[in-house]
């Protein structure tokens, strides 16, 4: 893992206070995904228009999920563009209402097994990802977030660094790769 | 009840005990009932009378916080690092600093819509006098349903509204107050006080209209008002143009009347930009109106003001020095923007106009409306000729900066919605402005994009030039703001919202600062009125609706009727005009339901939680003032929807419909608790797309009070927009069945085995309804 702290945020005045998220490269991603117990990534609204040459974000989504074994909340711009076969648990539900229930320790989770410890959030809008990463950020200390969305979110956790689109896309399918997927 | 002073005086008065000459006792308020309803229990309430009330909601919707920043810069403490638990140095938490944040904002907007009902009142006490009756028109008895409700006066005068103001004033202050290191230090505190400041605004926007629609003669609940020209585009460039931009009608009806005094009225332009705008065309239809706050700084850039007026609020804080590089000249009027300009009040008229045609000085402030429509008619008619001389193209100018462009995306990273400004200009250079143009419709014109690039390109101008064409075409029509719904529209509707026959009132209210543009919001407001919800719609919004032409090439207002009626779109005006759609809601309480108003603020609020399938969609929220106006209207159990920058206010209000504990209430039949079910689930919140705006708000008019038959109409209507937005049904939608009547018939099966997998039971349908408040359960019961 590499910490920088001349990493800006990608919207230059997001500048949110003294702890920001440590850069994650996506080299070191399968390394900290594989620590998760109860994974569950988080498919922002901007999904479906972040090209990067990657024909769906969706498609690329539930591969991940399939890698991860974790289920997909699907923020419900974008809850339709998953094919109803996917053969991962999606779930349409608003970013705001879910992340309320996460910072609830006791949650019992989508499944009922409970609430989740690392969760991935992509394909976000940028601003509106950044302050339900800073709700998690502060108020449920029980969850680590990482973005891996192209541009650096400060309230993650972890996050990757501001990219252009061919670095994103590239790294997005090594994460995949080092979790045993195929490219 | 009349709130005046007495004056009692003796010229001499003489008894066994002593001699009296020239005594004059005052005595502070005579009550003088004119009213038969009876006081109700918290007149002018204090801040902590309806705390309890605060606390009940705050139990059921508890505050979602996310903050901006993670620090504390409020005192020489700091900055005080409270990330994660953290405390400040003065012991603050980062829940409580947002409850505390919250507040201000709440406060900033009930403070700017209190100073502008004062100084709107004191204008119009001037013109028509203290007696001038309050008078809403033949249909509109209950003509100040907010005031009745909080203060517990029935407003006959425009003096009698003086008292409502100072008791604003004075519990604003309390409030603030409350925000100083050292004062309250319970987020759900600040919270119940933030309630209250949002209660408070709201009272401050009906007296604000209340006294401008007396006073003004504005469209008196009138559904057919008349169509308006609004757009970029309308305005005719070959007259003298005036600009009236902010929120205090004054100084913009005083051109017009002056204009009609002096036979010049069509001769010169008069165009507006938000909420005057709104107003000065409820004055005079022929006024023209620009468009709203996200049109403002690209039109004073274009130079086609010869003068432009500046009131109060949501005036851009560069309004001068842009208006000024463009030769037009500023009179600022009001004492909340005195923009760093000239007082020359007091200074004479043929003064004024000359230091403004000569160019001695580009801007001036002057604090008296008459006075500002002369001077403004007199330079905008002397300047205009030679101005439009001057106002050479600069086109080649603009055009000559692009290639400076070094493609650093500071453009873009600077931009509130992440436009692709870089890659635009990159097109531009390659001779193809196209993007521009594009992004055009998708720009709220901050102009922080401006600010960023370091090369110094225009790229406002670059925009505005790409889009010329459109923006030239940019004409559409807007019915004026009709101002109050009518006692005879509540009569009419008022059984088939609280039944839920008509699946609910959606308002569309707030500022400009949408996340893709304001074609959302018309299609929004489209869906719903031919759905047959009662679609009502305010300030900005209002606005936007109106830039957007169907498939025939209608607006919304040919489209639909004006009336507050299902499948009708009614535009109530300015943004102090929101009165009128909050006080609807209080108007079906009372008219609909004879729930007593008069100072009963918590039983009315009650009320409209449990039984009045009201939302506001407040998209482009942007403004202290629209997160003022929506608090308040959570107070009284109205939820709003924000859209996606809304989450930067900081604070939702949330329910959790997965926790049943949570949705109890009192049956008032029989006094026992029972299971309401998550109806409305939540009071603020904020959706990411347009998509989850139009499920959530379909889902949030759902109220315990629904017959089966409002129910049967209200799910059909969540579950067809599920299945149409999101290509499912709801995975909630069970919370909501309470007998298989409230099923739709087109899909009772389907839902009836979904439920039998949920393991679904029947529930108790409240025969007389729910309450919150154990006052209101019949003592027998």
């Amino acid at each position: 893992m590499v910490m920088s702290t001349l990493v800006r945020p990608w919207e230059t005045a997001n500048i949110v206070g003294p702890k920001n998220a440590l850069t994650l490269a996506p080299e070191n991603f399968a390394k900290l995904a594989k620590t998760a117990k109860r994974p569950l990534i988080v498919m922002g609204a901007h999904a479906t228009k972040q090209g990067v040459g990657l024909t769906n974000l969706c498609d690329y989504a539930v591969e991940l999920a399939r890698l991860l074994k974790a289920p997909i909340v699907a923020s419900p711009g974008v809850f339709s563009k998953f094919k109803r076969d996917a053969d991962v648990p999606v779930f349409g539900i608003g970013i705001e209402d879910l992340v309320n229930r996460l910072k609830e320790k006791q949650w019992k989770g989508l499944d009922g097994h409970g609430n989740y410890d690392l969760v991935f959030f992509l394909g976000g809008i940028y601003y509106f990802q950044s302050l339900m990463l800073a709700t998690l950020k502060h108020f449920a200390p029980h969850i680590k977030t990482i973005s891996v969305d192209r541009f650096y979110q400060p309230n993650a956790n972890f996050s990757f660094i501001n990219m252009d689109e061919s670095k994103w896309k590239d790294g997005l399918y090594l994460m995949l790769q080092q979790l045993g997927g195929k490219r | 009840m009349g709130g005046a002073s007495a004056r009692l005086a003796i010229d001499e008065l003489r008894s066994s005990f002593a001699t009296v000459k020239g005594l004059e006792i005052l005595i502070g308020k005579v009550i003088a009932e004119e009213w038969d309803e009876v006081m109700g229990p918290t007149p002018y309430p204090s801040v902590t009378t309806l705390r309890s009330w605060d606390h009940r909601l705050l139990e059921r919707y508890e505050p979602f916080y996310s903050p901006l920043c993670d620090m504390c810069c409020l005192c020489t403490y700091g900055k005080c690092d409270l990330t994660a638990g953290k405390k400040g140095a003065c012991g603050i938490d980062i829940g409580t600093q947002q409850g505390k944040i919250v507040l201000i904002a709440c406060l900033m907007g009930a403070a700017t819509h209190t100073t502008h009902s004062k100084h709107i009142l004191e204008y119009l006490i001037k013109k028509r006098g203290r007696d001038h009756p309050i008078d809403l028109g033949d249909e509109v008895q209950l003509e100040a349903p907010i005031i009745r409700t909080v203060a517990g006066i029935r407003p006959r005068t425009l003096g009698e509204l003086e008292e409502v103001v100072d008791y604003l004033s004075s519990q604003i202050t309390q409030l603030l107050s409350a925000t100083a290191t050292g004062q309250e230090e319970n987020y759900l505190d600040f919270e119940s006080k933030a309630l209250h400041a949002g209660m408070l605004d709201n009272v401050a926007l009906e007296v604000s209209d209340v006294a401008q629609i007396s006073g003004l003669g504005f469209p008196k609940g009138d559904a057919e008002v008349s169509l308006i020209d609004i757009g970029m585009g309308v305005v005719d460039g070959s007259k003298p143009v005036i600009l009236c931009v902010g929120h205090n009608v004054a100084p913009g009806s005083e051109t017009l009347d002056y204009l009609e005094k002096q036979g010049l009225y069509g001769q010169v332009e008069v165009a507006g930009i938000c909420c005057t705008a709104h107003d000065l065309a409820r004055y005079r239809p022929g006024t023209k109106i620009i468009g709203p706050l996200s049109r403002q700084l690209m039109f004073v850039k274009s130079g086609a003001a010869d003068v432009m007026i500046i009131d109060q609020e949501c005036v851009r804080t560069d309004s001068v020095s842009e208006a000024n590089m463009m030769g037009t000249r500023v009179i600022a009027t009001i004492d909340q923007i005195c923009a760093g300009l000239p007082d020359f009040t007091f200074a004479s008229r043929e003064t004024i106009v000359e230091k403004l045609v000569s160019g001695e000085v580009m801007g001036v402030l002057v604090r008296d409306p008459v006075k500002v429509a002369e001077v403004a008619v007199r330079a905008a008619m002397a300047i205009a000729p030679r101005r439009r001389r001057e106002l050479v193209s600069r086109d080649r100018e603009i055009l000559a900066k692009v290639p400076k462009c070094t493609n650093c995306e500071e453009c873009r990273r600077a931009c509130p919605n992440d436009l692709e400004i870089d890659e635009a200009v990159y097109s531009a250079h390659l001779g193809d402005l196209q993007p521009l143009a594009d992004i055009y419709d998708y720009c709220m014109n901050c102009g922080r994009c401006v600010s960023a690039c370091p090369r110094g390109i225009p790229l406002l101008d670059l925009i505005e030039l790409a889009a010329r064409e459109k923006i030239r075409n940019e004409k559409f029509k807007i019915r004026a703001g009709r101002g109050p719904i009518r006692d005879t529209e509540i009569r009419n509707v008022g059984r088939p919202i609280v039944m839920g026959e008509i699946p609910g009132v959606i308002a569309f209210a707030g500022c400009s600062n949408y996340p893709q543009g304001s074609r959302e919001l018309a299609e929004m407001a489209d869906e719903f009125a031919r759905r047959r919800y009662i679609v009502v719609a305010s300030g900005c919004s209002a606005m936007d609706i109106a830039r957007y032409r169907d498939a025939d090439g209608q607006t919304l207002y040919e489209k639909y009727p004006g009336d507050f009626d299902a499948g009708c779109i009614a535009n109530v005006g300015s943004c102090v005009a929101n009165a009128h759609i909050i006080g609807a809601a209080i108007k079906i309480a009372n008219i609909f339901a004879k729930r007593p108003l008069r100072a009963n603020f918590e039983e009315i609020a009650d009320y409209i939680l449990n039984r009045v399938g009201a939302v506001a969609i407040a998209w482009g929220a942007q403004h202290q003032k629209a997160a003022s106006i929506a608090t308040g209207a959570n107070r009284l159990g109205i939820p709003v929807i924000l859209g996606p920058h809304g989450a930067k206010y900081r604070r939702a209000y949330l329910g959790r419909g997965d926790k049943f504990e949570k949705w109890n209430a009192y049956n008032v039949r029989t006094g026992g608790i029972t299971y309401v079910g998550p109806a409305p689930e939540h009071l603020v919140y904020v959706a990411e797309t347009k998509e989850e705006a139009m499920v959530t708000a379909a889902r949030l008019v759902i109220r315990p009070s629904d017959t089966s038959k409002g129910r049967l109409i209200k799910l059909s209507n969540y579950l067809d927009l599920h299945r149409k937005l999101y290509g499912t049904l709801p995975e909630d939608f069970h919370l909501f069945v309470r007998t298989e009547s409230d099923l739709p018939l087109g899909m009772k099966d389907e839902l009836l085995t979904i439920l039998r997998e949920k393991k679904w039971q029947p529930k108790e349908i409240p025969e007389l309804g729910s309450t919150l408040l154990e006052r209101l359960v019949p003592k027998r019961a």
